[in-house]
């Protein structure tokens, strides 16, 4: 039992090295949240990306999310 | 007879480069004297007022209204110019295919496998998880991510294989690619893990200027090396270059890590590694090291000395190329200095350092702190030397532009120079300063001229000065390389041009404006030895 459990682990770690030298080696694919000029400079460099244009979640006044949650 | 005015928007947001970019559109408008919009954050307020634009409007606005402030010509031109302002912001984005959503991003680009956040950190555990649920490795660029989150979320990443580079991580390199605030460096055998985003940068463009290049670079965020989070990611950065096949030598950047987790950290390159190592606890101690793994295993106390043992350790042949390339012996530092200390005045006794980059200004800190003595802070090495006021200096002091105080609700100094130039001007008309050092980091993410954007600045600097009859020497480090978008070789020219005396390193700038203010009577043996102990390795 005690044999198949070390197994298993030494598996699951490889699988983990696996993934980190994936990134290494593959061109990369970048999402950019945020700051577009990050993705400007992506783009200069040649790098695959798309740009998510990102706002901060409306604040709703307690009184309107009182009614809000009340209807929905 | 010109106007000042401006228009408040009420819960209206922009990010601050946004705004920057809005600003400068708004400074080259017809009629316009002086412009900003700016988030009404109260350090925007501060800066408005120091450019003559806090209206009574702007003075009330909050945090979460922005404020169009503007001075122009003539009435009539102030009306004109804030409708074309208004324009300005109502246009979309730039980017050609920007979504408004995270999934439909995924939708799109499904095989991602690196994610940049760069929002409000209260937003961005959020925003991380599901990037982790997908597989996708984080740069998190935001500041002011709960400790909390920051470890679960790293903690998710190491359970999955991942990488969360960040909170904080101003800077990392993937795959010869600039991420965030980055130079363009060669690629090379030289893997880097960092605590420390400007730390990062010279590290590799200093390697890179010497014929070397870099593999990897993980930023993991200053964060990382805190007791709370323990160096997950630093350990698990060693981990991943370990087993990279194309790096040979990792060195390791970092402010002094929490006591225990460099314990660890060391531990670790010790008893699981195999490479070569560099560290370099900027501002830390070093452990002692058995003779068994001192070939494997340099540590070094500043990044100069970092960058050239990183050199040293994979190419000796190379490693003699940097040492003409970005050093300097003792003896060429005392020509330097002897050339300016005779022009000094007699009240001229205190350097002012204005720095856009944080580890550097904190290593220009460790190295004065053993040479003058008592360095005043925004950000000090010991709370006592904390300025009173952020906005003036006291004695001798070096400033980190890039903290909170400065840039709330502000674009960072690397890419907006306001703050700084104010501060110039402020710095050449005290009688007692005898020397200004800056930074210019270049790279990704920065100013498109760092040097130009100053140039009218440090001439009225020298101006001030001379008027008031003290010459003005002006020490600069400019973090960049040639294959940098704003071309290291000509920011360097565009400096000596303008007087300026340009040092190679970060560590070379400290050493001489040490020099300086002891007016070159510094003696040989004290020289010699404050040299070999920041510059070479332990």
């Amino acid at each position: 039992m005690k044999k198949r459990k070390a197994v298993k682990k030494k598996g699951k770690k490889s699988l983990k090295e696996a993934k980190a030298s994936k990134l290494f080696g593959s061109p990369l694919k970048v999402i950019n949240i945020g700051l577009d000029v990050f993705y400007q400079a992506l783009k200069e460099q040649g790098a695959e990306a798309v740009q998510v244009s990102w706002k901060p979640p409306v604040k709703l006044e307690k009184e309107y999310k009182n009614i809000l949650d009340k209807i929905l | 007879m010109s106007v000042t005015r401006s228009v408040i928007r009420k819960n209206f947001y922009r990010d601050s480069i946004q705004l920057l970019k809005i600003s400068e559109e708004a400074k080259k408008l017809p009629g316009v004297l002086d412009a900003a919009v700016v988030m009404g954050t109260e350090t925007n307020k501060e800066i408005l007022e120091k450019l003559g634009l806090l209206t009574r409007e702007a003075r009330v606005s909050s945090e979460n209204d922005m404020v169009i402030s503007l001075r122009a010509e003539s009435e009539e031109a102030s009306v004109d110019v804030m409708k074309k302002i208004e324009e300005i912001l109502m246009k979309p984005p730039a980017a050609e295919r920007a979504f408004y959503s995270l999934d439909a991003a995924l939708e799109a680009m499904p095989d991602a496998n690196l994610a940049i956040v760069s929002i409000p950190g209260e937003h961005a555990r959020e925003v991380v998880l599901p990037l982790l649920e997908r597989g996708v490795n984080v740069h998190l660029f935001s500041d002011h991510v709960p400790v909390a989150d920051e470890l679960e979320l790293k903690k998710i990443a190491r359970e999955k294989g991942l990488l969360v580079m960040g909170p904080g991580a101003g800077t990392s390199i993937i795959n010869n690619v600039a991420v965030a605030f980055a130079d363009v460096v060669n690629r090379g055998p030289i893997g880097i893990v960092a605590a420390a985003g400007t730390g990062l940068q010279e590290v590799s463009v200093l390697v890179s200027q010497a014929g070397l290049g870099v593999s990897q670079a993980i930023g993991v965020g200053g964060g990382d090396v805190k007791k709370a989070v323990g160096g997950i990611m630093t350990l698990d950065g060693i981990k991943a270059l370990e087993a990279d096949p194309e790096t040979r030598i990792v060195t390791l950047v970092s402010k002094p890590p929490d006591t225990q987790v460099q314990a660890a950290i060391m531990d670790y390159i010790k008893t699981k590694c195999k490479k070569g190592y560099v560290t370099c606890f900027v501002g830390g101690e070093t452990i002692p090291i058995g003779k068994d793994l001192k070939k494997r295993i340099r540590q070094t106390r500043t990044l100069h000395a970092a960058a050239l043992e990183s050199i040293r350790a994979v190419d000796e042949v190379k490693y003699k190329k940097a040492m003409r390339v970005i050093s300097l012996e003792p003896d060429a530092l005392r020509r330097m200095a002897d050339k300016t200390c005779g022009k000094l005045g007699k009240g001229q006794r205190y350097l002012r350092g204005l720095y856009t980059g944080g580890t550097l200004a904190y290593e220009t800190m460790i190295l004065l702190k053993e040479t003058i003595g008592d360095i005043y802070s925004n950000a000090p090495l010991d709370k006592k030397l904390i300025l009173a006021d952020p906005y003036k200096s006291f004695q001798n002091t070096v400033v980190d532009l890039g903290e909170e105080e400065y840039t709330k609700g502000r674009a960072h100094p690397m890419m907006d120079p306001t703050v700084r130039r104010i501060r110039l001007i402020g710095e050449a008309s005290d009688p007692e300063v005898a020397l200004i050092a800056m930074d210019f980091v270049l790279g990704y993410g920065s100013h498109a001229d760092p040097v130009g954007a100053h140039a009218e600045a440090i001439q009225n600097a020298q101006k001030t000065a001379g008027e008031d009859g003290r010459y003005l020497p002006i020490l600069a480090h400019v973090c960049g390389t040639d294959k940098d978008p704003q071309n290291l070789a000509s920011q360097v020219e565009r400096l000596e041009r303008l007087g300026a005396m340009v040092l190679p390193t970060n560590a070379l700038m400290a050493l001489l404006a040490w020099i300086i203010v002891e007016r070159g009577e510094v003696k040989d043996s004290t020289l010699d030895q404050a040299y070999d102990r920041y510059l070479a390795a332990v």
